[in-house]
């Protein structure tokens, strides 16, 4: 193996780790199966590696890629029990305050974000990585017009777990 | 304001809560192998082309001469060529669409394209299938309207020769019905569990994929 395309790849993968750890969060339960489905696409990436050309920001590479082997390629070794995992996640930053009810609400909201299918839910998280629907669409390989028409009833549905 | 557009106002800002990763970490993580779903569809698929394939060839020499006293072995010499001419057909296109397989194409593009190498192994144990079922039934067929024959070289090369002709035959066809049935049971069984687990969650999604489009 080359050296230097081993060190640029880790070093990118490095920098852009995040895409990748909310990946794994969204579509994993546990933190075993977390670190599984992050070696299982760090793999994808570095066998996909000599083909990306750079025509491409890396990161826009590694949504597709990781997001191909989060919903087709990753086999879940075992149906875990859903364990309440978000329940850790904080929304909170120290430089707003924040009340209760907003922090409860972005806590269910996260839930069920999670509870959607899995093409829903790379639908909802491109949305919320501030992807644009034309690179949504791209990325799915559905119509932009089907993306936004999905995406809008998405919201509806979230609205409506989240307002009984 | 929605519940989404606040989600997202705050997801950028959680990133530092999310595990990070040394260059280290990373790094080993090259050097571990795949579990992916195309992996083990591509080993199944495999075992099972080379297991049809060398079923074709293991065909005991008893039965070679049998075939031959019955004036049956050069029709299946022309079924045997015809056959591993359609193999290599089936292992060309396994190969191509394997190829064709792409990580770095779309969602969808992905999904269509591991379901077509699926598909053409599905088909080529569909034609085994079928075939040998077919030439089971010709062959018995043919042993039926022969049975004189059959009854006579079974008991020369086989070396038979305690049963009366009519008990032989029947017990005969009927081993014949039975063990196709087994087998023809065994692989649909074999089918239903392996690719049941595999293929499930891919179809699933493929499905929810294609309602967007309509």
């Amino acid at each position: 193996m080359n050296k230097e395309l081993e060190h640029s790849f880790v070093t990118q993968i490095e920098e852009n780790q995040n895409i990748v750890h909310k990946i794994c969060r969204l579509y994993t339960n546990d933190s075993e199966a977390h670190n599984d489905l992050f070696q299982e696409i760090t793999i994808q990436l570095w066998r996909a590696y000599p083909k990306f050309r750079g025509d491409s920001k890396f990161s826009t590479w590694m949504y597709r890629v990781a997001l191909n082997t989060a919903i087709t390629l990753y086999r879940k070794s075992k149906r875990t029990i859903k364990t309440q995992d978000f329940e850790g996640v904080s929304f909170k930053i120290s430089s707003e305050p924040y009340d209760d009810t907003t922090e409860q609400q972005l806590k269910l909201m996260y839930r069920a974000v999670k509870d959607l299918n899995d093409i829903d839910k790379a639908l909802v998280f491109l949305y919320l990585e501030d992807k644009n629907y034309k690179e949504i669409s791209e990325t799915l390989g559905i119509s932009e017009v089907n993306a936004r028409v999905k995406m809008n009833r998405i919201k509806g549905k979230l609205k409506s777990i989240l307002n009984p | 304001m929605d519940e989404l557009e606040l989600l997202k106002k705050q997801w950028q800002s959680r990133e530092q809560d999310l595990p990070h990763l040394s260059f280290n970490d990373i790094y080993k993580m090259l050097l571990k192998r795949s579990s992916s779903i195309v992996k083990w569809i591509f080993y199944i698929s495999i075992a099972e082309i080379i297991f049809w394939t060398i079923l074709s060839f293991l065909v005991p020499e008893s039965n070679t001469k049998f075939n031959n006293d019955i004036g049956i072995n050069n029709t299946l010499i022309v079924v045997n060529i015809l056959n591993y001419s359609v193999f290599g057909v089936f292992i060309y296109l396994f190969y191509k669409n394997y190829r064709k397989i792409s990580i770095t194409d779309s969602v969808k593009e992905l999904m269509q394209n591991i379901l077509r190498a699926r598909k053409t192994v599905k088909y080529f144990v569909i034609y085994n299938v079928t075939a040998t079922a077919l030439l089971l039934i010709c062959v018995n067929f043919y042993y039926y309207l022969n049975q004189d024959i059959v009854f006579k070289y079974i008991v020369e090369d086989f070396g038979l020769s305690n049963v009366t002709q009519e008990r032989f035959m029947s017990m005969f066809f009927l081993s014949q019905i039975l063990i196709g049935t087994v087998l023809i049971v065994l692989i649909l069984l074999f089918y239903r569990i392996i690719y049941g687990i595999l293929m499930k969650r891919l179809y699933k999604n493929y499905k929810e994929l294609e309602k967007i489009e309509l």
